[in-house]
């Protein structure tokens, strides 16, 4: 066990830094606040998509790739720094995460030839895709999704709904989970579609997020027409890529909750220094204990990591997705807290930080929900890492 | 940051699990309770150990972990965790410091509290304002006045030294500062050990225990507390382990890990075996059942050498410095 990282790995950092250094662009050096939204109109602005393309030219978009793919082929350990870094500094690398996060290394693992060859535009960002999984009448639950896909000859049929779509307006793509055998037992009987968005049949219907500053959507599927070579990975075996998203980043993807988690506790800071709560005892205690969490996630994270790298399975990483969400909230409800009176206000003259740790509050709501809520991580936590049995 | 063990530390903390099994069983923990001298065999072996107080706190906390698991008797802690890695002496020793308050600090009170284990070393490091440290060869009973607490497995006292000729040697800052956060380190090693020990007595017993037909484990009440508790566990483990990695660094950091440190194993102690016991139902109100001699060392522990609340409170004040 040691603190530094070897000497090879060290360099990988200088270069990555030299690179950000120079290329960086103006926006996002401002940085994203530290929820991760940016101002403006756009879904994704314009600078954020060149700077993914940037990222991608220059191997740094999925480093632990080769360079046809975004990357140069680095090590594990290169890919926690390479995500260390660029969290750090508050760095974003895409305004769409569903097609390099999710969307390209599905396709690489289960995409047959054509398929696989979809992959570096979606890393690079130039195809924009969402992901449909959720319908109203299948959240956590997943697997009991409806949305009916049948096979007639060379294409399939699809109808039905899908709900909370994110990017389904400016999507080219979806990589849609469908029924394709109501027959069979509920996880033996989907599959996954990759379907245009401009196909005849889709109606897309914005949904406004509760802070009224971002968009998901509800789509519609009416006899689409979607040619049998989009299905990806077997007919009914698409349960099987529901698991598939960055295997090889997976061991680092809680850095960047650990990091905003850590950044808020460092504006708390600041925070109670502005409103005098610096000086109240309790305060300054929940202040501490939030640092205290904020330290021995990163460590149970580094922890995990270890284990990963050793090829040992590693339960920490269960814990990651449950505790950042949750240590958010609780961070953001804090900030309210230390802001008195004024801890609704967001009006930008009035309270602090135009209402940054309130609306913070209302967008970590999301992170405990979405992408297997608190209690699903709990639900796994205990059969999977702990053994218990179902119920 | 690394946390792979090296293959030394994985064979340290192996053999001392073993050793442990076989010679801290808990009928041995519930036989000190009324006869402390039981645990005589138990330290032949772990004496063995000590030089573990001026190697690497990274190996030195692993090492602890298994005896805190184990709720071991003795001066063990005493010695790896506190009086060797302050005066690089490997004789049976413990650190005096604490005054009337209980604070862990450097004060001029001539009568020190929460002393650990007294009766049984040989040597004590008395720390004085400066800080420095005078080392005192274990005086008689006159002198030390037990004081029981909750824990039968450790032995707490106060030492009278009025009137002792101190001949303190000064220390630097910055050793002291290195010192401290090594023994919060090693005592939140031996917590998260007595946490990880209580956790998997729950465990089993939420996988055995059947109710209304089916394992009280698959009741998602129960789950979801379980999961709550290793999560808080986990993290309180890596934390020890960081706090140990920066004290063998010299790190800056060093002293705010460690009061995290200990803090994140009070807090995952007091969770776990309040739920831990809550888990047993009335099984583990008996004085039969083993489940609170562990209990009984994770509630005592989180108030030796500063509680959750002060190490909080202490890391504010570097916080906001
Ligand atoms: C901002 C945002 C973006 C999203 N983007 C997408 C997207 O791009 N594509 C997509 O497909 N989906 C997306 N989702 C949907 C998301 O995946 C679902 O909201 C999530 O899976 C929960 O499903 P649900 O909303 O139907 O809630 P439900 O499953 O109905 O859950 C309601 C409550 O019941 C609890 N619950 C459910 N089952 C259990 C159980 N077994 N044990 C204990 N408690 C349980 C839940 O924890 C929750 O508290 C997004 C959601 C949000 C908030």
């Amino acid at each position: 066990m040691r603190l530094a990282w070897g000497p090879q790995d060290e360099a990988f950092r200088a270069e990555l830094v030299a690179f950000l250094d120079e290329h960086t662009p103006p926006e996002a050096r401002a940085g994203a606040d530290f929820m991760g939204e940016y101002s403006g109109d756009e879904i994704v602005p314009q600078w954020l998509r060149d700077w993914q393309a940037t990222l991608f030219d220059h191997g740094w978009m999925i480093p632990g790739y080769p360079p046809e793919l975004g990357g140069r082929n680095c090590t594990p350990v290169q890919t926690l720094i390479y995500l260390e870094t660029m969290a750090e500094r508050r760095v974003p690398r895409s305004g769409h995460f569903p097609g390099y996060a999710i969307v390209t290394p599905s396709l690489l693992e289960y995409g047959d030839d054509a398929q696989r060859a979809l992959a570096p535009a979606a890393a690079r960002g130039d195809t924009v895709w969402c992901i449909g999984m959720s319908e109203p009448d299948a959240g956590s639950d997943l697997a009991g999704l409806k949305t009916r896909a049948e096979l007639r000859g060379d294409h399939f049929v699809v109808n039905g709904q899908k709900v909370w779509t994110s990017y389904a307006q400016i999507a080219d793509k979806c990589f849609c989970y469908v029924r394709t055998d109501p027959a069979a037992p509920k996880h033996k009987g989907i599959s996954v579609l990759i379907i245009d968005m401009d196909s005849p049949g889709i109606e897309v219907r914005p949904l406004t997020h509760i802070t009224r500053k971002a968009d998901f959507a509800e789509v519609f599927f009416t006899d689409v027409v979607v040619p049998r070579e989009n299905l990806v990975g077997p007919l009914n075996g698409g349960w099987a890529i529901t698991q598939g998203s960055l295997a090889h980043e997976r061991a680092g993807l809680w850095v960047e909750g650990v990091a905003r988690f850590e950044q808020t506790v460092g504006a708390l800071v600041e925070l109670a220094r502005r409103t005098g709560r610096d000086r109240d005892p309790v305060a300054r205690r929940r202040i501490a204990a939030a640092y205290e969490l904020a330290t021995s996630l990163r460590a149970l994270g580094y922890k995990g990591f270890a284990s990963y790298a050793q090829g040992s399975s590693a339960p920490e990483h269960s814990y990651m997705k449950l505790a950042t969400s949750e240590a958010g909230k609780a961070a953001f409800e804090l900030g309210m807290e230390l802001c008195g009176a004024y801890g609704a206000v967001t009006d930008p003259d009035r309270g602090q930080e135009a209402g940054r740790w309130v609306t913070s509050f209302f967008v970590s709501f999301a992170n405990t929900i979405a992408g297997g809520s608190s209690e699903i991580q709990r639900n796994i936590v205990a059969q999977r890492v702990l053994g218990l049995p179902r119920g | 940051m690394d946390f792979t063990p090296t293959e030394h530390q994985t064979l340290l903390r192996e053999t001392l699990r073993k050793l442990l099994e076989r010679e801290c069983p808990a009928a041995l923990v519930r036989a000190h309770v009324d006869d402390p001298g039981v645990h005589e065999p138990l330290w032949t072996h772990l004496r063995e150990y000590v030089a573990l107080g001026t190697g690497p706190a990274t190996d030195c906390c692993l090492a602890l972990e298994e005896t805190g698991h184990a709720a071991a008797p003795g001066p063990f802690l005493a010695t790896v965790g506190l009086y060797t890695p302050l005066t690089g002496d490997e004789t049976p020793g413990t650190v005096a410091i604490a005054g009337s308050a209980g604070e862990w600090l450097p004060n001029d009170e001539p009568v020190k509290t929460f002393v650990l284990e007294a009766d049984r070393v040989e040597r004590i490091a008395v720390v004085c304002p400066g800080p420095a440290v005078a080392v005192i060869e274990r005086p008689g009973p006159e002198r030390l006045r037990p004081v029981a607490t909750v824990d039968f497995s450790r032995r707490v006292f106060e030492l009278d030294t009025t009137g002792l000729a101190l001949e303190a040697r000064p220390l630097e800052r910055g050793a002291f500062d290195r010192w401290r956060a090594r023994a919060y380190a090693s005592i939140a090693a031996e917590m998260v050990g007595t946490a990880r020990r209580i956790l998997g007595m729950a465990l089993d017993h939420a996988r055995h225990r059947h109710q209304f037909g089916v394992p009280i484990g698959s009741f998602q009440a129960i789950q979801h507390k379980l999961a709550d508790m290793s999560l808080a566990l986990e993290r309180a483990t890596a934390a020890v382990h960081y706090a140990a990695m920066t004290v063998d660094a010299g790190h800056p950091d060093l002293l705010r890990a460690a009061h995290a440190a200990k803090a994140a194993a009070g807090d995952a102690a007091r969770r776990i075996l309040k739920d831990g016991i809550q888990i047993h139902g009335g099984i583990g109100y008996t004085w039969e059942h083993d489940l609170h001699l562990y209990l009984r060392r994770a509630t005592a522990d989180e108030y030796l050498l500063g509680t959750t609340g002060w190490h909080l409170d202490r890391l504010a004040d570097l916080l906001f410095a």
